[in-house]
């Protein structure tokens, strides 16, 4: 049995991409255990020496749901923050934000913790409020390398009130640009990250899951 | 805080020296261009300011950056208090060792705002009932600015005393900002050791705004992108020297090479060494020198000349740009009474600078003879 599996539905996009839709807040919640990413792998050796492990990472837990269509795939976030962070602030604040992150080819081989490496590269899709509900799609072949493709199919939606953040971010199965693709039935691991912008979080300053979820596409 | 490198895994340690690996390849030159200001000489009117403005941030969210600034001295300068905003290094042990030290984030509104002025409501109205008051980007009243506190000095009359200190990017050999960026998205140019961002590669975490102790690096809101002095780099592949420098009327800046034994920056920074760099216990190497500000004698209570003691304390002096400080002041003393009794001074020739030209060399193209035909422009 996977960790998290994505349920096949047969409610339409604009049910599911609403982040608000009953559906997300009647079905079972995955509870991703969040750690701070570890100042050991930073590559800047200024983070490295400067900042504090304790002092960052604040967002311990995610809940999630993820569902598909058959012809689109739907992940559900929900955490808690005191505040929202919309945009990148002038007095230290950052906006807060969600990412997943898929392995492209062999989860064994692809470190989590590195974001991939050069021969076993991951695929993050990063939302952020400023972002105006159209995530990033990104390429990492480790720390420090990850790139936004220049198209990104991604949509989302966004609602932060009483101290929770609920976002979805969804795509086509499959799609042109540089990304994992999913079909029905398809097996893979799934990891994620998420910052905490009122505490200056961004980059690899963050919380993430440590290790890869196993994540599976009900057939 | 700190990492402790004796639990690091295996991996953990490889990955940090690919991590320092790169970083020594960021940092890495072929040459380095260098600039030398001749405190002495700068009368704060802001024309470097400005050729810098015209030619490199009046658009797209680059209008509140001043990439060539002149401050008072003494002065909190800009960002206000930039210089207790912390970053750059402690340098440890003969500076085999760097230890980052960690920096605050400056505003916007501690740099200063581009104003925006309320010229309709003056012309529009009858004279006198609306008066010109510049207002920030969201509404406030500005309290601060690029050179807010111009003239305002330091001391107590008669000894009372103010200089100015153009202020750029420094190009430093260890620039805490390439150090800093997870993104690896700043460098140093090999080809002229020029310190610049990748836009590319940027993606708006400002940890260079942090780190650098300077505080020349400014955040572009827009763009979302980190955007600094590029010591006009294009202008120096085409020849031409930077707007800042060529534009200077007080033939205050030097250009060249800072080791090319020819180069007058290499005279005055290596021969003579009267040129030193601001703040050098920041631990980052800056590419830019300052000869230090000369100063009439104190008037003593009696107001008469106390010859021993200089107008601008020497603990200030020392304070900017270290204890080498006093020997350059002596060396330009001994020089200029050289001068005085008829000798000859190669120093003084090189700052009075009568070829203007030559305090650019190599970089000696007068711009107008280039073809800048937007066609030719690639």
């Amino acid at each position: 049995m996977a960790n998290i599996v994505s349920q096949k539905t047969t409610k339409s996009k604009n049910e599911l991409l609403d982040c608000k839709s009953s559906y997300w807040s009647q079905g079972n919640r995955f509870t991703v255990e969040m750690a701070t990413t570890p100042l050991a792998n930073q590559p800047s050796p200024y983070i490295k020496a400067t900042y504090d492990e304790n002092a960052i990472g604040l967002i311990k837990e995610l809940k999630m749901m993820s569902c598909h269509n058959s012809e689109q795939v739907f992940f559900y976030f929900e955490w808690k923050s005191e505040t929202p962070n919309f945009e990148i602030g002038n007095i230290g604040t950052f906006p807060d934000a969600v990412a997943i992150l898929l392995p492209f080819k062999d989860s064994e081989k692809t470190p989590i913790k590195e974001m991939g490496t050069k021969d076993f590269p991951t695929n993050g899709w990063y939302w952020r409020p400023d972002f105006e509900e159209k995530p990033k799609n990104q390429v990492a072949h480790g720390l420090a390398t990850s790139i936004y493709t220049k198209d990104s199919s991604l949509f989302s939606t966004s609602k932060w009130e009483n101290g929770l953040w609920k976002v979805v971010i969804g795509r086509s199965l499959k799609v042109n640009e540089e990304a994992v693709n999913f079909e029905p039935g398809m097996k893979t691991v799934i990891g994620f990250a998420a910052w905490e912008g009122g505490n200056g979080e961004r980059g690899g300053v963050k919380a993430f899951s440590k290790e890869w979820l196993e994540f599976e596409l009900q057939a | 805080m700190a990492i402790d490198d004796s639990k690091l895994t295996d991996r953990e340690k490889e990955l940090a020296n690919e991590f320092t690996a790169t970083k020594d390849q960021l940092r890495k030159v072929d040459k380095q261009v260098a600039m030398v200001m001749d405190l002495n000489k700068c009368v704060g009117c802001q024309l470097c300011s400005m050729a810098c403005k015209t030619l490199w941030t009046s658009l797209e969210g680059r209008e509140y950056m001043w990439w060539n600034k002149v401050n008072t001295q003494p002065g909190k300068g800009s960002p206000k208090d930039w210089e207790r905003m912390g970053g750059g290094y402690k340098v440890l042990f003969g500076g085999k060792v760097r230890d980052p030290v960690r920096g605050k984030l400056p505003t916007k509104k501690e740099f200063g705002d581009m104003w925006k002025y309320n010229w309709d409501g003056v012309v529009n109205s009858k004279a006198g009932d609306v008066h010109l008051q510049p207002k920030n980007d969201d509404g406030t009243e500005p309290d601060w600015g690029m050179n807010w506190d111009e003239d305002q000095g330091g001391g107590e009359y008669p000894n009372a005393f103010y200089f100015y200190l153009p202020r750029i990017c420094n190009h430093c050999a260890y620039p805490a900002c390439v150090d800093a960026c997870p993104r690896n998205a700043l460098y140093k140019r090999e080809e002229d050791g020029a310190v610049v961002v990748d836009q590319e590669r940027c993606k708006g975490y400002r940890f260079c705004l942090e780190a650098c102790p300077y505080k020349v690096i400014y955040f572009n809101f827009i763009k979302k992108v980190s955007m600094k002095c590029i010591f006009c780099y294009p202008r120096l592949e085409q020849g031409v020297p930077n707007a800042c420098a060529r534009q200077c009327t007080g033939r205050v800046r030097w250009v060249g090479m800072r080791d090319e034994p020819n180069s007058l920056i290499y005279k005055l920074v290596k021969v003579w060494k009267v040129a030193l760099p601001l703040h050098p216990e920041y631990g980052t190497e800056p590419n830019v020198f300052y000869v230090p500000p000369l100063s009439p004698p104190r008037l003593d209570e009696n107001g008469k000349l106390d010859p021993s003691k200089a107008r601008i304390p020497m603990k200030y002096l020392r304070y900017l740009f270290g204890p080498e400080v006093e020997n350059a002041l002596d060396t330009m003393n001994k020089e200029m009474e050289k001068v005085r009794k008829g000798g000859k001074s190669e120093l003084m020739e090189i700052l009075i600078a009568r070829e203007w030209k030559k305090m650019f060399e190599p970089f000696t193209t007068d711009p107008a003879t280039l073809d800048r035909k937007p066609s030719s422009i690639k």
